[in-house]
């Protein structure tokens, strides 16, 4: 029974060729997602277990600043690491100095971490490779991966950047572990009295201890040891859970998003390929009952016949996904291979293919074609033999009342809810897009005929092919809502993107055009540290400058909540920025004083006047009165202290941003020429104008939209394929036709036009559906998004759309290229006796 | 009814031979056959299954290419054209009635009738076509779509077809094959109207006597040969 179901499959292989490759595809996208994450979660594992491999025990400040870009702990008092080695069990404790540094020259290389060099070989996993560790100020260890990168050697003369730029010689080079650095930071490591002055500023105090206990020992007893003897602020953990909570920091941040966003791709291709399965069987099943009749005539016992069509589906989705997985781990090397190119290196020990991926992959690509086969079944179920022996008949019954009556309902809830989900109700946006989809689903075949007809009118009436073509577009409207379905969801999400796009950069323009009141920006140069506060004062006293004023950013606690604080020259903040003051002077809250923005204001209840206690990152908090209430966000955010305020509290402050208004008169040009030449140095600040401060924005968004539509590309493929698939086997069940078409005095050239027309004129009515669609829900998002964020201005893109619907024509047209070929190949005789 | 008027045939074969398979599985569908058809006149073949007779009216109408020998239409030789040559000549020159599934679905009658001339990019003169529509009798049928229209009605309307470009030869095979006796009988009177009234050629493929008495002559087939 099993062979003779597998015979007949194999000799249906050519009809179920698309539909596995279809599988494969998605299943790939699965596969690859799974792998990636697996791989990357293991990497990680691998270098924070290498960097805490002989840390039993670890002290650090029990506070956690949150609000910023990264987590950040404040220092503690040095005298902490004395206190910490006179602990019974405790067999070495280091000092951990930690900071960012820059190495000038090292080119691209990812976030430099600077340290203190330390020298008992179980509490750093660095190891010297070549010459001997720093002894003395000025005397660094740099990684074998900056060496190489710089073409650096033992006696070599650098420039660290911390931002200010630090002379050094290199004494020595290392490794981590066995490798030649950690995949996500490259080391230069000072003394570590050097590195207390330079990364934190003061010779009293430590980042951390790090703590190698006695043999025999436990993690957990040692930290209780040394948490006993701690001063109120510190905390003592184990080791292993510094390695989770390092692991789970990492993996929320970069894993997690990048699994997020790849899952999201395989659901969109599964989706995609889910139309075109569903359509093969549908058609298949039609194939399938007079078959059935003829083997039963023929004796084929009806268990028999069944086992072949019950075991066809699971058939074809497991070697569907067995490929899929085989192109999925493919793909994931890729992805990985492309993740290191753009500069988010995810550490990687080889790709990790767990059994349990696989095999959760080979169960979704089983399911969705099960899935897809099952209507066809039922449908097949409840259809009287003799019906199916009939020709194929013209125009399908009619969409039930049921079925417009739901398709109806959907379509007016969803674009319902998407009108109403305004300022930050994501979800509403989201169960809105879900809603019209479901609807356009159920009203497409009702669509068909209308639209189509509308779409075909203008070649129905001048070529007898385009004539022909349209109406066999139309002629069964289930089955061309179904077909053209996967071009619409492949069309929409590829608008959605486009849409995105366009607001992201017009969002960036008008938030720099509001804000930028002044000439030139100084960003970080590419590679390099954020600015450095004294390039700025340099820049300010130029002669040709009128007034430069910088803004940085750290975390911060407001009033016990984990927020995040930016810091800027205050008094002459003014003159290159229009913050747009509500109440009180912005200069007034530059001796010790905090200006908020309104809406923050509103938030938590303040108003100007009060006293806020700030918490900064060293761990002190002082009492800050709010002195004036701003309403322009763009450039500051929602808290800003003068940058005094801020480096009393912090080590290493840094702008993100200066801005500098030239002196009245000055020529851009001249300008800019006169501030580059002033900054000129080791990894200089980059100077732009407004322009080109947009623009480097904007490339950031390209950048990730460039990436997002290379996948999309995946899926249209997948659709494109579904159409061709569809309309192979639409035209085999004609073939009768076809031939009558031939007998009567139609051309191959004639043929082939008119199965192109037909493809192109279903790829329409996709891509007419799908560019209404994501446009649409384009800008329901972008409404819906909270107004602070990044992409609060709808933009209508009409060129790039345009090219989109100009993209989903062509697949008309690719689509239709090889069925066109091969019916139109088929003998008039053949294909008029066929039975 | 038939003068004994001597003209050239609309259509000849001259040993025509035609080959199914090749080594021990050839199969000689034809084996040299010498036929020539009278212009203006009905001429039944008639042969038991596997004599020959459909894959002798394919040869004659450019649907199939024989294995070896001439099929001459007028005094075109068929053998010497390419698949659009043929293809040309068949929507041009030629009519066509087969047993079943002679519409397309998706056209209704008018556009059944007037398909092959879009084809060809021409338009029937409209006297004619109103001649013919009238003739077969289907001048209220002319929206209906194939699925709403009888199988005599179906067959009229492929009759009509056949008619409207005024074609050298119209080829049918076993039209009435598919009909009730007495529907049958209608297109069987059709097609010798259009032979009497309208001095077309129509060579009809049938394998009823009594189909073949409707004819001007009758050809008979068995094992491939004119016997």
């Amino acid at each position: 029974m099993v062979t003779f179901a597998l015979q007949t499959a194999w000799r249906r292989k050519r009809r179920l060729a698309g539909t596995l490759v279809a599988v494969a595809l998605g299943v790939a996208f699965v596969a690859a997602t799974l792998v990636v994450g697996a791989s990357a979660r293991a990497g990680f594992h691998h270098t924070y277990l290498t960097a805490n491999a002989g840390i039993d025990a670890y002290v650090r400040s029990s506070e956690e600043l949150t609000g910023g870009a990264e987590n950040t702990r404040p220092p503690l008092p040095a005298s902490v690491v004395d206190t910490v080695a006179a602990v019974d069990g405790v067999r070495a404790a280091r000092a951990r100095v930690e900071g960012e540094a820059a190495l000038a020259g090292a080119g691209d290389r990812p976030a430099t971490v600077a340290e203190g060099w330390i020298d008992v070989p179980e509490l750093t996993p660095w190891r010297l490779a070549d010459g001997h560790p720093p002894a003395a100020p000025g005397e660094v260890v740099i990684d074998r991966a900056l060496a190489r990168e710089g073409g650096l050697g033992v006696g070599d003369h650098v420039t660290v950047l911390v931002p200010e730029p630090v002379p050094a010689t290199v004494v020595g080079i290392a490794t981590f572990g066995d490798e030649d650095s950690r995949a996500d930071a490259n080391l230069v490591a000072f003394t570590t009295a050097e590195a207390q002055r330079l990364l934190l500023g003061s010779p009293d105090q430590v980042s951390a201890v790090a703590v190698a206990g006695d043999d025999g020992v436990s993690q957990a007893d040692l930290a209780d040891r040394i948490g006993a003897v701690l001063p109120d602020g510190a905390e003592a953990v184990t080791g292993a859970r510094l390695t989770a909570e390092q692991q789970a920091e990492v993996e929320g941040d970069l894993v997690d998003g990048l699994e997020l966003g790849l899952g999201a791709f395989a659901f969109v291709a599964l989706v995609v390929a889910a139309f075109g399965i569903v359509n093969t069987f549908t058609i298949l099943a039609a194939q399938r009952v007079r078959e059935s009749a003829l083997l039963r005539a023929i004796g084929a016992s009806r268990r028999q016949v069944l086992a072949a069509a019950v075991v066809e589906a699971p058939l074809v989705g497991l070697a569907g996904s067995l490929l899929g997985v085989a192109l999925g781990v493919v793909l994931a090397s890729g992805l990985l291979a492309a993740t290191a190119a753009i500069g988010f290196p995810l550490p990687t020990d080889g790709l990790v293919i767990a059994p349990a991926d696989v095999a959760l992959a080979l169960a979704v690509g089983v399911a969705v074609t099960v899935a897809g086969a099952l209507p066809a079944a039922w449908r097949a179920s409840r259809t009287a033999p003799v019906a199916a022996l009939r020709e194929v008949a013209v125009g399908d019954a009619r969409p039930s009342r049921l079925r417009l009556l739901a398709g109806g309902a959907a379509l007016v809830a969803g674009l319902l809810a998407v009108l109403m989900a305004g300022g930050g109700a994501l979800g509403a946006a989201a169960l809105g897009a879900v809603l019209l989809l479901a609807g356009l689903v159920l009203l497409g075949p009702a669509a068909v005929r209308p639209v189509c007809t509308l779409l075909g009118a203008p070649l129905a009436a001048r070529r007898v092919a385009g004539d022909l073509g349209a109406r066999n577009a139309v002629r069964n409207p289930r089955r061309s809502a179904a077909t053209a379905g996967a071009l619409l969801v492949g069309v929409g999400v590829v608008s959605l993107f486009t849409v995105f796009g366009a607001s992201a950069t017009r969002s960036v323009d008008d938030a720099v055009t509001r804000s930028f009141a002044a000439d030139l920006a100084l960003t970080p140069a590419p590679g390099g540290l954020d600015v450095a506060p004294d390039v700025v004062d340099r820049v300010a006293v130029l002669p040709e400058v009128a007034a430069a004023a910088g803004v940085g950013r750290g975390p911060a606690v407001l009033a016990g909540r984990q927020d995040e604080l930016a810091f800027a020259d205050l008094a002459g903040l003014g003159n290159v920025l229009d913050l747009d003051v509500a109440e009180g002077d912005l200069a007034a809250a530059a001796p010790g004083g905090l200006a908020v923005s309104t809406a923050y204001a509103d938030e938590r209840g303040w108003q100007r006047g009060d006293r806020v206690a700030v918490g900064f990152p060293d761990g002190t908090t002082e009492r800050l009165d709010l002195a004036a209430t701003y309403d322009n966000e763009s450039v500051v955010g929602a808290a800003v202290v003068d940058r005094d305020t801020w480096a009393a509290h912090a080590s290493q402050p840094r702008f993100e941003l200066a801005i500098v208004k030239l002196a009245p008169g000055m020529h851009l040009d001249d300008g800019r020429a006169t501030v580059e030449a002033a900054i000129a140095g080791p990894e200089a600040a980059a100077v732009r104008d407004r322009d080109g401060l947009v623009g480097a924005e904007v490339a950031e968004v390209r950048g990730v939209v460039n990436v997002i539509y290379a996948l999309l590309v995946v899926a249209v493929v997948i659709a494109l394929m579904g159409i061709a698939n569809t309309l192979s086997l639409s035209l085999h069940e004609r073939t009768r036709e076809l031939g009558l078409l031939r007998a009567l005095g139609q051309t191959r050239a004639q043929l082939r036009a008119m199965v192109r027309w037909e493809s192109v004129l279903l790829a329409a009515f996709g891509t007419a559906g799908g560019t209404a669609l994501g446009v649409f829900l384009g800008w329901g998002i972008v409404r819906a998004v909270d107004a602070r964020a990044d992409i609060a201005t709808f933009a209508l893109p009409v060129l790039p759309l345009a090219a989109v619907v100009a993209a989903g024509l062509l697949v008309g047209v690719v689509a239709g290229i090889v069925p066109a070929r091969r019916a139109a190949r088929l003998p008039v005789l053949d294909a008029l006796g066929d039975q | 009814m038939s003068s004994p008027v001597i003209t050239e045939p609309a259509a000849r074969a001259v040993d025509l031979v035609k080959v199914h398979g090749e080594g021990e599985t050839a199969v000689r569908a034809l084996d040299g056959v010498d036929l020539d058809l009278p212009a203006g006149r009905l001429t039944a073949v008639m042969g038991a299954s596997g004599s020959g007779k459909s894959t002798l009216l394919h040869c004659l109408a450019g649907l199939d290419t024989p294995t070896s020998g001439t099929v001459l239409l007028g005094d075109v030789d068929l053998g010497r054209l390419s698949d659009t040559a043929l293809t040309r000549i068949r929507r041009e020159r030629l009519g066509f009635v087969f047993q079943a599934f002679n519409l397309v679905p998706t056209l209704t009658a008018r556009e059944n009738i007037l398909l092959p001339s879009r084809l060809a990019g021409t338009r029937p003169e409209p006297a004619w076509l109103e001649l013919v529509i009238d003739a077969v009798g289907l001048a209220d049928r002319l929206g209906h779509r194939p699925a709403q229209l009888s199988g005599g009605q179906q067959q009229r309307v492929a009759v009509a077809r056949a008619l409207a470009g005024r074609p050298e030869v119209i080829f049918a095979d076993e039209p009435t094959g598919n009909l009730d006796s007495r529907t049958g009988l209608g297109v069987l009177r059709l097609l010798r109207e259009s032979v009497d009234t309208l001095g077309q050629t129509v060579v009809m493929v049938t394998h009823d006597p009594k189909a073949a008495g409707w004819a001007d002559g009758t050809v008979v087939l068995a094992d491939g040969r004119v016997v």
